[in-house]
């Protein structure tokens, strides 16, 4: 215990010239007629985070440097910005760690992807924080409105705990796929605020209809390629691509099924069960309207083996009872449509005439009995179970 | 140029609220200003908690509360205002909580309540530790559902008035450093603390600097108690940052440079967990009387060692990270080096219990104004209540006075043109000063000599460095940055001035009160003296730019002073 102080007292003297460049991104688009990189010799001690850094710049080498800072604690989510190509908060982001990442190199600064610089690591927020107001995530109460507080459960309150610690500093932005793609794309977190009201027991329910649709007609949802690139730069812990997971989800929960994003589901979920994998020759008559038969010409006339439908393999009646018991564990939002698995059954069954893959067939044809009976038996029991 | 019937300056809790009350009449034009956007505000850094006597965990009732304020402020508040306050307490939580505020919960679903510093009961409603967050988140995504109109990132520069009613404010617009004067028939400042005249001995954000507090003084109308500085015993050593009450709740010792744990002097029962007042004095004690840790002696260690790693990681892990990340230290393996942080400003904009000042149509409300409802020294979970109830009472208050009344006839080209001029000098000028150099030393000079002890020598020395401080300012501190986009150069010099301007005002008044009081500590009138002293301090700058102190008088409805004791 007596050596309390001076433990930290060594550390005090451990003073040091060494000294590490900082690569920063410059642009006033006022004067300068593309952006360009000026380098800064910062020292490595003394130093905290990367926000310490640009501090040290501003004040000792460099006082028209801008960048957005407020709370220097990690909660007021201004001073997000790009290091070493990766998004961060700069005030969360200890300097020593990058500085030994670094090993001798650069440590390259940049404003985040995808919004307008206003000037240097300075960038435009209004658009970010428009598309929240466009997807009109908040809490429009419930009716009736009681007089006191609504009752509202602990495990309630746990399930949006993590979106809630959302700091809307749009990292997730300016590393989202999505968002490079298809600039109406309004981000991750937008869907996780999204998901956060709609999970709120206190939200009128035609609210959480309006959000989830506006999260797809405004917002293109459906765009998210789930790279889970979001999940991984969120200094907060937050999981946007899981959220978006669920709001699509509640897409199709709501019975938005004329969207093509829930027609896609529907077509994969059906799809997988009857067949164990995705059909991509079916994919845009079920869920554009687009007749493929173009298409299979076309392929067929080049020569190539086409599958109308896929190759059933081996295995899949207990991949179909596996898929049955996890839906009923975990009841998803979107059901299986058995009347289209069996218009997709009728096709295997159809291929299985024609003597097409005889490999599989055969096997297939072992079990056939036994593998209507089983589905069907399975089905009774799933509704049943309801 | 713009107009608005309302203009809010600040988008805190207190801005927020008060534009959802005031947009509540569509046929009122409201506008809200802030120097950062909305959601970045300090609001979003409280941890603790809302109070409010809900009883639904304990009895209480609003009375009891009243009375726990009014004896926490050292009978400095003034009462009428603190039962406003805590009568209107629950049906400002619930309508927060209608409005989508994701309170913790008690197993039946009503809303959970902790207890707090100097409450008698369970009082403190709370969001887990991020309550001020998501107060300010609720309020911002509430704003875009009435639609209120935003200036973001705009800087208040002045207040314009006649010497009767207000005309509207300039302001500059941060992203293209442009000037423009905004034309409203009422304005309600809404700026927050200005605890940031500590410079890093502060756990407030970098941008608490008072800005609106330091335009009503140019403006020429009074601050009151501006002497009252509430210290957190724990702030990080070199940033301030805040080390939460619950490190010593969990068991954390405070230790000096010998290892004793020297709270067994000054609070032999409660140990470290005796108030903050006791403890932060405590703490600068050791540090004064030369047993504080490290080459130069200027902190104490917080050891959480023997805690494990396990209870750290679970119990707090903010702690530690905080720890790690801003002070390059372990706690599972180090001690924290800490030192009591300027956390609250009970002073400011002088105001009615309706948040007028002396000029007609301009109102405050927040940690900028004074009303007083934390008097000499504030309770946590009070402030957020504060800036919610006072937010929306002087919002409602601006509403029924603007129906009443006209724009006045200005295009206010004047005032544009006397900013312009001012931040034209501000370049002009030879840089012969350093910014960062110069807050540092204002930093110092109120930490060591208007800070947790006082004494008339010192601050004497203080309000003498301050005013050379000004002086060089006036001389030497030039804006070295002459863009136009994003200045953070020109903006921080604006701050500076802001503090310096506060800081004086803050060491007059505290070499004016000869007693103790709340957080304000003399080591020459160790007493709190009612006899002379039950009164607010009132300061204003004359047009000579030097100030007026006098004094004014506490509103007592129910409650005579009583010694406090704990
Ligand atoms: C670490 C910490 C923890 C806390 N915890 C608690 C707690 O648990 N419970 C509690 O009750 N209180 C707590 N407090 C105190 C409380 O958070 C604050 O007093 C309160 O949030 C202040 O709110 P406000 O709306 O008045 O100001 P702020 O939230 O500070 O907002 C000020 C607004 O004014 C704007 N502004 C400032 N200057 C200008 C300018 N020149 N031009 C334009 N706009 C400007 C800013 O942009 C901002 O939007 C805590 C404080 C700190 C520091
Ligand atoms: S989800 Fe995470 S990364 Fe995205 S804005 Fe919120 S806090 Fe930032
Ligand atoms: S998972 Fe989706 S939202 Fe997240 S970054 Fe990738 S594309 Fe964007
Ligand atoms: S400065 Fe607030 S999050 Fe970094």
């Amino acid at each position: 215990m007596a050596t309390a102080g001076k433990e930290i007292l060594k550390g005090g003297f451990r003073m040091s010239q060494e000294k590490v460049v900082l690569k920063v991104y410059r642009y006033n688009p006022e004067v300068d007629e593309k952006p360009y990189y000026r380098e800064y010799e910062v020292p490595t001690e003394g130093v905290q985070t990367l926000l310490d850094a640009l501090f040290y710049i501003q004040e000792n080498l460099d006082p028209t440097l801008s960048f957005r800072f407020f709370c220097r604690a990690a909660v007021c989510g201004s001073c997000a910005m790009k290091v070493n190509g990766i998004s961060r908060l700069a005030c969360k982001t200890p300097f020593k760690k990058l500085v030994e990442r670094a090993n001798g190199r650069p440590i390259t600064v940049e404003p985040l992807n995808f919004l307008n610089t206003v000037k240097d690591l300075v960038v435009d927020h209004d658009k970010p924080f428009e598309n929240l107001k466009k997807l009109q995530t908040w809490c429009e109460p419930k009716q009736p409105i009681p007089e006191k507080e609504y009752r509202v459960s602990p495990e309630e309150v746990k399930e949006y705990e993590r979106p809630t610690n959302c700091i809307l500093c749009f990292a997730c932005y300016g590393s989202c796929e999505a968002v490079m793609d298809d600039p109406k794309y309004a981000g991750p977190f937008a869907f996780s605020r999204v998901y956060k009201y709609v999970l709120d027991s206190r939200v009128d329910e035609d609210h959480k209809r309006q959000m989830v649709k506006n999260a797809m007609e405004v917002g293109d949802i459906w765009s998210c390629v789930q790279c889970q690139k979001c999940i991984y730069v969120c200094p907060k812990g937050i999981r946007p691509a899981e959220d978006i997971q669920n709001v699509r989800g509640k897409a199709a929960e709501y019975g938005f099924k004329e969207y093509p994003g829930v027609k896609k589901v529907q077509h994969f979920v059906d799809w997988v069960y009857a067949t164990g994998q995705i059909n991509r020759l079916a994919l845009p008559e079920e869920v554009y309207g687009v007749d493929p038969t173009p298409l299979i010409n076309k392929f067929k006339e080049r020569g190539a083996e086409v599958w109308e439908v896929p190759k059933p393999l081996p295995g899949l009646l207990e991949f179909r009872d596996l898929i049955l018991e996890v839906m009923k564990e975990k009841k998803p939002h979107l059901d299986i449509d058995f009347h289209h698995v069996r218009r997709i059954d009728k096709k295997v069954e159809e291929i299985f005439k024609a003597d097409v893959c005889t490999k599989v067939v055969e096997q297939f044809e072992e079990q056939r009995e036994d593998f209507f009976s089983r589905f069907w038996k399975k089905i009774s029991e799933f509704f049943g179970a309801r | 140029m713009l107009e608005y019937d309302i203009l809010i300056v600040g988008a805190g809790g207190a801005g927020l609220y008060a534009a959802l009350w005031a947009s509540q009449n569509p046929k009122i034009k409201v506008g809200v200003m802030s120097k950062v956007y909305p959601v970045r505000s300090h609001t979003g850094a409280a941890e603790g908690g809302i109070n409010a006597a809900l009883a639904n965990v304990a009895e209480d009732n609003p009375e009891k509360h009243a009375f726990d304020t009014v004896k926490g402020s050292d009978y400095l508040a003034d009462q009428d205002a603190v039962e406003i306050m805590t009568r209107m307490a629950p049906e400002i939580i619930y309508d927060i909580e209608h409005r989508g505020v994701p309170f913790s919960r008690l197993p039946d679903g009503r809303i959970a309540q902790r207890p707090f510093g100097g409450a008698s009961f369970p009082r403190t409603c709370y969001a887990a530790d991020r309550t001020g967050l998501v107060i300010l988140h609720t309020l911002y995504d509430q704003s875009l559902r009435q639609g209120v109109e935003f200036l973001n990132e705009w800087f208040l520069l002045n207040i314009i008035h006649n010497g009767e009613r207000v005309l509207g404010v300039t302001a500059l617009d941060i992203k293209n450093g442009e000037v423009h004067f905004i034309k409203a028939k009422a304005v309600i400042i809404a700026t927050g603390g200005h605890a940031r005249m500590y410079w890093n001995r502060t756990s407030n954000a970098l941008g608490n600097t008072g800005d609106g507090t330091a335009a009503v003084l140019r403006a020429g109308l009074p601050l009151k108690d501006m002497e009252f500085v509430q210290f957190h015993p724990t702030g990080l050593r070199k940033t301030g940052i805040l080390i939460t009450e619950g490190a010593r709740g969990e068991g954390g010792y405070l230790i000096n440079k010998d290892g004793e744990r020297f709270m067994k002097k000054y609070a032999p029962e409660k140990m470290e967990l005796a108030p903050r007042d006791i403890v932060a004095r405590s703490i600068e004690r050791e540090i004064l009387e030369g047993r504080g840790c490290g080459p130069e002696g200027d902190y104490i260690c917080l050891d959480l060692r023997h805690l494990g790693e396990k209870k750290l990681m679970e119990r707090l892990p903010q702690t530690v990270e905080h720890a790690r990340v801003y002070e390059g230290v372990d706690p599972v393996k180090e001690p924290i080096p800490i030192r009591p942080t300027a956390h609250y400003s009970m002073g400011g904009i002088d105001t009615d219990k309706y948040g007028q000042t002396e000029i007609k149509g301009l109102y405050a409300a927040g940690e900028a104004a004074c009303i007083s409802v934390h008097g000499a020294n504030r309770l946590g979970g009070n402030s957020l209540l504060d800036i919610l109830v006072f937010g929306k009472i002087a919002a409602e208050h601006a509403a029924e006075y603007v129906t009443g009344v006209e724009h006045l006839p200005t295009d206010g080209s004047e005032y544009v043109k006397r900013e312009e001029e001012f931040i034209k000098s501000l370049m002009d000028k030879e840089p012969k000063e350093n910014l960062s150099q110069m807050r540092k030393e204002m930093g110092n000079i109120m930490a060591s000599k208007v800070g947790i002890f006082r004494e008339e020598g010192l601050m004497k020395e203080a309000l003498n460095e301050i005013r050379e401080l000004k002086e060089r300012a006036k001389a030497g501190l030039a804006v070295v940055d002459k863009s136009k986009r994003f200045n953070l150069n020109l903006v921080q010099t604006l701050e500076f001035l802001n503090l310096l301007d506060l800081a004086e005002v803050t060491t007059l008044c505290a070499i004016e009160r000869k007693e103790s009081r709340g957080a304000h500590y003399r080591l020459d009138y160790p007493q709190r003296d009612d006899e002379n002293f039950l009164k607010h301090s009132i300061v204003r700058r004359k047009e000579d730019g030097t100030l007026e102190h006098g004094w004014k008088e506490v509103v007592i409805t129910k409650w005579q002073p009583q010694e406090r004791k704990y």
